[in-house]
């Protein structure tokens, strides 16, 4: 696979769209581009996953494991979303399962070298790093509006009086 | 301060004379017109409007003194009928009632069968109504007849009422209708406007239906020197108002400042009370309810007059939008000053200074807006 | 002194017509359409709304509320107006059966702006009973298919069993219309999205955003941060509508109840451009 189809599909995702083009070139060389079925797994929750992944093609679904309710989807993921940051933030043990809605692509991208370049070179160290901080306060952003609960049914609201 | 200027189509020539003395034939001659006259009176110590048959319920001899939060009935040293400023009450009540009927509904055999409730009122003589209330009047003419909605109960008491201004020859502390051009000069929207004499009334005539009640009165013209005598005491209320409103873009100060600490301050005082509301004479918030008879078979809608303080008056199904008393505050007088003139082109407000003498706790919405002005958001 | 000349109809705004409940689907757990049909035969006929307005659907004795329009029937010729129990009036409306008498006046407000858009591709994005008012404007863009760019809806429900009107969504695929659905909740047996429905706007592909429009409605969150997705993606805010709700009562700009700033909701509403409302939507407790 070469380093020039990975950029190519990198260069395309949101992910990369403030990152100079010399950047993308040597993260694609960390890089592989890598096909999931449709209903294939891509990692389980709690297993050890040493690879950053942001999705090319398809759709991706985070289920999480709820003793007494079995697993719980809690997230859908498409083109351009990032997913296992867990590998290049925490200590790679991944915090839900991912599973293929339907045929996907990913790019996997080497946690361990790239935290090296990282860590060499800082300048590049924080446009990865910010780019992933954007990605994650997005995601939170969007999992605080599921927390709100927005369509749940109002109870019909009774004034009783000022506080 | 320079005094408005005198109406334009009345050159002076046509101001009339009536005689204090053939006051009550006028009285008389509306009410045998079909009018029910609706003056000046006095009752739990306030000036309020109600009927008026006889020229003794008129407050003669009385007046008032105002300020922020107070208001009290005083001798004056003289006889003068009208020689007084506002109460509580202004003319928004006859056209815009606090309670009525605006439809009803049957239940037949095939349905719900909806009808008009007819307005048994007969036509209104306004007697006494100020320069600041005929601006009132104009703006909830804009309010009530629109382009695209009208309200019948108004249009129809509106239509066919008389309006006798008089001419302020005071002024209040909390009056400013000269910062809303409203006033103290009575120039538009009447059918008669009178300014008070020790003997008499001098008469402008404003409209044919004016002239017409006039014609068999009788009136003389009114000399120079009566003519010179009614412009100084109507330049005596000129001359006696003290409070400033600054209008100067005020419409994108208010709505520019929506997050202003200020409201906060006001939020402190401000009881939600309503009073403000209830006074003013241009707003309108009204609420329907049903009343049904005991069959439930007939059902009337009574319009009530409503007020943006009242708690709940913003509530959607889960929740109040305008839960605390700072967004509640907010909304009536962004409103008033300033949302109002993207509405209807013109202020809501016709500095009468009512909100101000009848809040208990002496909000000034004159201060409110400097206070704004000055610190900027 | 002379009133005011008003070309509008002389009639009491408060008086209604008499409707029927010619029949009732249910939809979800506390919420049905309702097929209403005027008593009288000639009027019914005559009736007209455009896409995104509403009616007050009024119960003598027990009150009034504002409904948005959910569908012409040409079919059985009836209103069609989807309905959630969430107080008196809804209660007891929801009480009476096929054949139950009320009144209707109307039809109010502003609608979506179809007729300004033709050859703009039409983004749809709906959250929960959102999809009501914005159903008829789906019916019309299908029905004028050659008039308008690809038309995409965009819909997110607390979860599967919650998503309205879902026996209508392969009629309306099969007739052009790109959809995805989204849940907050996910059910057993869901294949569809997860997550909120900003991110269906974020994921859109293809999008032409100089040529697109994007008609909106659902809780005003959601529609805070779907506009926020459809800024990014390179959409304008005058390109953005949203539907919006307040107290209605007089539902002509009279009482007062359903003002947002300077706006009517009643009649400068329910629907907005984006930027014309955007000063005043995002004041808290305005």
């Amino acid at each position: 696979m070469d380093v020039e189809s990975v950029v190519y599909v990198l260069s395309k995702l949101r992910f990369s769209e403030r990152l100079p083009g010399s950047m993308l070139v040597r993260i694609a060389a960390l890089a592989e581009l890598r096909g999931f079925p449709a209903h294939s797994v891509l990692f389980r929750e709690n297993a050890d996953n040493d690879h950053l992944m942001i999705v090319a093609v398809g759709r991706v679904a985070l289920d999480m494991q709820v003793p007494g309710r079995g697993e719980v989807r809690i997230m859908s993921l498409g083109p351009g979303d990032m997913l296992a940051w867990s590998a290049l933030l925490g200590q790679g043990r991944m915090t839900t399962s991912a599973v293929a809605l339907e045929d996907t692509q990913v790019v996997a991208i080497r946690a361990r070298n790239v935290l090296q370049l990282c860590e060499s070179e800082p300048e590049f160290g924080y446009q990865l790093m910010r780019q992933v901080a954007e990605a994650l306060a997005n995601r939170l952003v969007a999992t605080r509006l599921q927390l709100l609960d927005l369509f749940a049914e109002t109870e019909p609201f009774v004034p009783q009086g000022p506080d | 301060m320079t005094a408005v200027a005198p109406p334009r189509n009345l050159p002076e020539s046509e101001t009339l004379l009536l005689a204090k003395t053939d006051f009550q034939a006028f009285l008389d001659q509306l009410w045998q017109g079909g009018y029910r006259v609706i003056g000046p009176t006095i009752a739990q110590q306030a000036i309020v409007y109600d009927e008026v048959r006889r020229v003794e319920d008129l407050p003669r001899g009385w007046t008032d003194e105002q300020r922020g939060g107070q208001y009290r009935l005083k001798r004056r040293d003289d006889d003068a009928w009208f020689g007084f400023v506002v109460g509580p009450h202004s003319p928004k009540r006859y056209f815009f009632p606090p309670q009525v009927a605006v439809a009803q509904a049957d239940r037949t055999a095939n349905g719900w069968q909806f009808s008009e409730v007819p307005d048994q009122e007969p036509p209104y003589a306004l007697l006494g109504v100020r320069a600041c209330e005929l601006g009132a009047i104009a703006v909830q003419d804009r309010t009530f007849i629109n382009e695209q909605y009208v309200d019948p109960i108004y249009r129809r008491r509106r239509e066919r009422a008389l309006i006798v201004a008089v001419n302020c020859t005071q002024a209040a502390s909390t009056c400013f209708c000269t910062s809303m051009k409203t006033g103290p000069r009575c120039t538009k929207g009447f059918d008669l406007a009178l300014t008070e004499l020790p003997d008499s009334f001098t008469v402008e005539v404003g409209s044919d239906r004016g002239e017409e009640v006039l014609s068999t009165l009788p009136t003389i013209m009114a000399t120079p020197s009566m003519l010179r005598q009614a412009e100084n005491v109507r330049q005596q209320a000129v001359d006696q108002i003290t409070k400033r409103l600054d209008t100067k873009d005020i419409r994108d100060l208010l709505l520019g400042s929506l997050e202003h600490p200020r409201w906060d301050e006001v939020a402190t005082r401000c009881l939600s009370c309503t009073n403000c509301t209830m006074v003013c004479p241009t707003c309108f918030c009204s609420s329907v309810k049903e009343v049904s008879d005991l069959t439930g078979d007939h059902v009337q809608r009574e319009r009530e007059w409503d007020t943006c303080f009242n708690w709940d008056f913003s509530y959607m199904n889960g929740g109040i939008v305008r839960n605390q008393i700072r967004s509640r505050y907010r909304q009536w007088l962004t409103h008033k000053l300033a949302s109002w003139i993207d509405q209807f082109g013109v202020s809501g407000c016709v500095g009468c200074g009512r909100c101000i003498t009848w809040c208990p706790v002496a909000i000034d919405l004159t201060e409110e807006v400097a206070a704004i002005r000055e610190n900027p958001a | 002194m002379s009133v005011p000349a008003s070309s509008a109809i002389a009639e009491n705004p408060w008086l209604g017509q008499s409707v029927e409940i010619d029949a009732i689907t249910p939809e979800l757990p506390g919420v049905a359409t309702y097929h209403l049909r005027f008593r009288d035969a000639e009027l019914n006929s005559r009736y007209r709304f455009r896409p995104g307005q509403f009616n007050m659907l009024y119960l003598p004795g027990v009150g009034e509320i504002a409904i948005s329009l959910s569908a012409a029937n040409d079919i059985s010729g009836t209103w069609d107006h989807t309905i959630r129990v969430a107080g008196n009036v809804t209660r007891t409306l929801a009480g009476l059966g096929v054949g139950g008498k009320l009144a209707l006046r109307g039809p109010y407000g502003t609608s979506w702006p179809l007729d300004e858009c033709a050859g703009a591709d039409i983004i749809l994005v709906a959250g929960g009973i959102g999809l009501a008012p914005l159903r008829p404007a789906i019916h019309a863009a299908l029905a004028q298919r050659k008039r308008f760019g690809p038309t995409t809806l965009l819909y997110g429900a607390r979860s599967p069993d919650m998503l309205l009107y879902r026996r209508d969504y392969e009629a309306w695929t099969d007739r052009g219309l790109n959809m995805s659905a989204t849940v907050d909740r996910f059910q057993p047996g869901w294949s569809g999205d997860v997550g909120v429905v900003p991110l269906l706007v974020d994921r859109l592909r293809p999008l032409k955003p100089a040529n697109s429009v994007m008609f909106l409605c659902g809780p005003e969150v959601m529609m805070r941060y779907t506009v926020r997705s459809a800024l990014e993606r390179g959409l304008r805010k005058d390109q953005i509508w949203v539907s919006l709700e307040r107290n209605m009562q007089c539902a002509v700009g009279l009482c007062g109840h359903c003002q947002l700033g300077p706006a009517f909701v009643c009649k400068d509403g329910p629907v907005f451009r984006y930027d014309r409302i955007e000063p005043f939507l995002n004041v808290e407790g305005l």
